[in-house]
């Protein structure tokens, strides 16, 4: 590869608004504070933690972590499709994702369901009250994040975006990737590590 | 479709496979039993990998350069690093 196709290929910003890139770093900072508060919370009830992480549904949440990651995938693949004017097809793998990220809103709350039918909540334990808060708290983001492809794969579909034109996309994409990238750690912290 | 799309896509679609294995390995270790600070921290491993392949290729981050080429990175290992020693030292190995 020529140095000129390189230095072509390399960029001082991320994709998308620089402006929704200091918001994800000011979200990724609130959830790294609280990763850091569960481990730290732990250390003083280890046996607590252990017992009542026993009690969560694993193949819930693993099946959580493939449709998050698969949404992720297929933003992707909608990125890639406006980048080079496919309009129809960015549109079609935006609704993809919406479809991944709305099978997850339902998994995890059938949990919450579950959990509530058995009178467990916030002040049930300390270990419940933490599961709760970070789970809802991510469940929040995951909510505002398919609201924002559903968006995106309305105004993509009229052919709003084009190829030199696609800003908004890149910056959706990137706000869902970071809702990705925060269970791809809060899934192993909460449901597996003990 | 370009080659330059087609040279970000192969690479992406690879990372959703990898992620797909690690997932599912994070979930046999988790469901078998399997227990212990080398297993919590081999699973912690498992996740900043995974992490890192987001930040890299579906954020795009990996034609970057300057700090946004290491934001993600930075956030892992503040998050890998504090989780570590929460885990290490609730294990008793220091004491």
């Amino acid at each position: 590869m020529s140095d000129k196709l390189v230095a072509a290929q390399v960029r001082h910003y991320p994709p998308g608004d620089l402006a929704v890139w200091i918001l994800i770093m000011a979200e990724l900072l609130v959830f790294a504070l609280f990763f850091a508060a569960y481990g730290f919370t732990r250390m003083g009830h280890v046996a607590l933690f252990n017992q009542y992480q026993a009690t969560l549904d694993r193949t819930a949440a693993v099946a959580n972590t493939l449709a998050l990651i698969t949404a992720s995938y297929f933003v992707v693949r909608a990125v890639a499709a406006i980048r080079e004017g496919n309009s129809r097809h960015s549109a079609r793998w935006l609704w993809a994702g919406v479809g991944m990220g709305v099978l997850f809103l339902f998994i995890k709350g059938g949990e919450y369901a579950e959990h509530l039918s058995h009178g467990i909540n916030l002040s049930t334990n300390t270990f419940y009250m933490f599961y709760l808060s970070l789970t809802f708290f991510h469940f929040m983001h995951v909510i505002v994040g398919v609201i924002v492809l559903v968006i995106l794969a309305v105004k993509v579909g009229q052919g709003r975006y084009s190829a030199a034109e696609h800003a908004d996309v890149e910056s959706g994409a990137s706000y869902w990737h970071m809702v990705d990238l925060v269970w791809l750690i809060l899934f192993p912290l909460v449901y597996v590590m003990h | 479709m370009d080659s330059q799309t087609r040279a970000w896509l192969r690479p992406c679609t690879w990372t959703w496979l990898v992620m797909v294995c690690l997932t599912l390995v994070t979930w046999l270790l988790g469901v078998s039993g399997a227990q212990g600070l080398w297993v919590a921290l081999l699973v912690l491993g498992f996740a900043l990998l995974k992490g890192q392949l987001v930040g890299d290729w579906f954020m795009g981050l990996h034609g970057v350069s300057g700090f946004w080429r290491w934001v993600v990175s930075l956030w892992l290992l503040l998050v890998g690093s504090l989780v570590s020693i929460a885990f290490v030292i609730s294990s008793g190995v220091l004491n």
